[in-house]
């Protein structure tokens, strides 16, 4: 959490990410250059540079893009989510260098304009294997270009989180896009089933991760609550909730998480005003909710960041009857006071 | 057994020992895919063919220039034995706006004999000259020389794919296909000749510049082809070491089958 923006709030932890990132794309840039010129050494360094890039930006986009749903089934991969976006601008700086190189090399120095010839060199819109993939790449540069250059806490804050979410979001048609790029391109060339298949099965494991991830939270979105005559809606025992942890629960299409820490209970809206992280999944930690994705954090009983920092999240009313607990599914305005369940010991 | 692991990246300490593990395998597992995705996208590319493209390096070039009809300099390299090497421009561009300052020194070119110092291109038996600057295209004998006339053989067809020469022989790796059409249309519509590349059952090549019925160039109505198998008939004539394929656009056809230039 911080309140004055810096380029990068450096920590060991970053650098030793970041250190990994540059090694493993200089390994990988290396290897297919020697494998390259010891086993086809007729390439030209231009097509070298732009197969060396080009692949490794897809190979990235695949890791990158399997960090959230294995955050999602194991916490225990979510430091490697906290700081994504570095992997992220590292995976567009090497499509950009991909990008460029093939604008140039194959559009410029000709009898018009490079953007021009982009869009107008290959008319074979309406065919699927004629198909102007080069277009396809470029519109997948722009989304990353979008992505990468509002990689910031500043952005992040400025756009409004929502519309920040859901211009980041759209690395799954920049996916789709550079999926297309390639099947439509160089593998309508270069038929190796090897290539092929290693980009085929990604396609299946991101794909799978996803729904997987996907499947497991729409089960707590349809688990049915019961409703009690005040329309209160009953949502577990008490010893179902750990200590200083929650349980998350869709009421109205909202998830609420239910926070049970020092001998008391408090619910607020699951989603963090950050990343819109899941709170719930989060941990009590010096009286605060603790957001397990970068750490943001909540005062229980208000839904407020403790102070000097501003976010607020919504409130929830909650009653214990038998050790059960009920929820009011009215929500109170972001930041509202509520006075914690107190829990009778036995 | 529960995980009470719960890492906050600004507190020291909290990254315990399971998630360290589970990093550990995460970045071990993802290096491992990373090198074998460099190992199997670098080794399984197609072969790339040793066509040369002499960037760094000049050369002159002394011959009478011709157009049959794209720019090309004929030079004689033994007794009775002549090469006509294609003229090209810088870039994307066929080797016309070159030459529009040699221009003004005569009404007409053909069967001058000119020294051009420029970019070496070759591959398989042909010869391609980029000039890179229009000083460099100097008139050495104003009078004409009697050029050879194309001889007709037959009306054949062929298939192949319709490529431009300047990265088909040594600009580009690969300089043909798919990979390569936009960059192909760029130089056949910026002047570049247009030529059939074809290739036998024993992978031998042959290759014909490409021209309309009256031997005219043909740059433009030949775009939407580029770079795709076809199967093309029309009249072939030879001259010396180039055949010239004239067609009618109506005889194109495009082809499903793989280009037998991929091999």
């Amino acid at each position: 959490m911080g309140l004055n923006y810096q380029f990068v709030l450096w920590n060991k932890h970053k650098k030793m990410y970041d250190k990994i990132i540059v090694l493993s794309m200089l390994l990988y840039l290396i290897l297919f250059a020697v494998v390259t010129l010891v086993f086809n050494s007729e390439t030209s360094i231009e097509t070298l540079i732009l197969r060396a890039f080009g692949s490794l930006a897809i190979v990235l986009l695949h890791i990158i893009l399997v960090i959230g749903p294995l955050s999602r089934l194991n916490t225990n991969f979510l430091p490697i989510l906290y700081n994504r976006r570095h992997l992220g601008v590292s995976m567009f700086i090497t499509a950009l260098i991909h990008g460029g190189f093939a604008l140039i090399q194959f559009h410029a120095l000709g009898n018009t304009n490079v953007f021009y010839s982009l869009f107008t060199s290959n008319l074979d819109y309406n065919s699927f294997t004629n198909f102007p993939f080069q277009v396809l790449g470029f519109f997948a540069l722009l989304i990353l270009f979008a992505m990468a250059s509002t990689s910031h806490d500043f952005f992040l804050k400025n756009l409004s989180p929502t519309v920040w979410k859901r211009l980041h979001m759209l690395v799954y048609l920049a996916y789709a896009l550079i999926i297309g790029h390639v099947f439509l391109g160089a593998f309508q060339q270069e038929t190796s089933p090897f290539t092929i298949g290693f980009l085929s099965v990604g396609f299946i494991v991101v794909g799978s991760l996803h729904l997987i991830s996907s499947f497991r939270e729409a089960k707590i979105d349809k688990s049915i609550i019961d409703k009690d005559a005040q329309g209160w809606l009953k949502v577990c025992t008490i010893d179902e909730i750990d200590d200083d942890r929650a349980k998350i629960f869709t009421v109205q299409n909202e998830r609420i998480a239910v926070f049970k820490y020092d001998g008391k209970l408090s619910a607020v809206h699951n989603v963090c005003k950050h990343q819109g992280g899941p709170l719930g999944e989060g941990k009590i930690i010096d009286g605060c909710i603790t957001c397990p994705w970068h750490g943001y954090q909540y005062l229980p009983h208000n839904g407020q960041s403790p102070p000097p920092f501003t976010e607020k999240v919504a409130t929830y009313e909650l009653k214990l009857l038998e050790n059960i607990i009920y929820i009011n599914p009215k929500a109170f305005e972001e930041g509202t006071e509520v006075e914690p369940t107190q829990i009778q010991k036995t | 057994m529960k995980n009470e692991e719960f890492y906050v990246p600004y507190i020291e300490g909290s990254l315990g020992m399971r998630t360290k593990r589970t990093l550990k395998r995460f970045v071990f597992i993802a290096l491992f895919l990373l090198i074998l995705g460099a190992l199997l996208f670098s080794y399984f590319q197609n072969t790339f063919k040793n066509s040369t493209f002499e960037l760094t390096k000049s050369t002159e070039i002394t011959g009478v220039y011709h157009e049959s009809p794209y720019p090309m300099l004929r030079v004689q390299i033994d007794e009775n034995t002549y090469k006509n090497i294609i003229l090209l421009g810088f870039g994307k561009m066929g080797a016309h706006p070159f030459l529009k300052k040699i221009r003004k020194e005569a009404i007409t070119l053909n069967g001058k004999t000119l020294k051009i110092e420029g970019n070496l291109i070759y591959y398989n038996g042909k010869t391609l000259l980029q000039i890179t600057d229009d000083e460099k295209v100097i008139m050495i004998n104003s009078s004409i020389t009697k050029l050879p006339k194309s001889k007709a053989i037959s009306q054949m067809s062929f298939q192949g794919e319709i490529i431009d020469p300047k990265c088909y022989f040594g600009v580009m790796k690969p300089g043909f296909g798919k990979i390569h059409r936009s960059c192909a249309v760029r130089c056949i519509s910026g002047g570049v000749p247009p030529i059939l590349a074809t290739s036998d059952t024993n992978n031998i090549s042959q290759y014909f510049l490409i021209t309309d019925m009256n031997g005219k160039p043909i740059n433009n109505d030949i775009l939407p082809f580029i770079g795709k198998p076809s199967e093309i008939t029309g009249i072939v004539e030879q001259l010396e070491d180039w055949y010239i394929l004239k067609i009618n656009m109506e005889s194109f056809q495009l082809i499903s089958e793989k280009s037998n230039i991929y091999d």
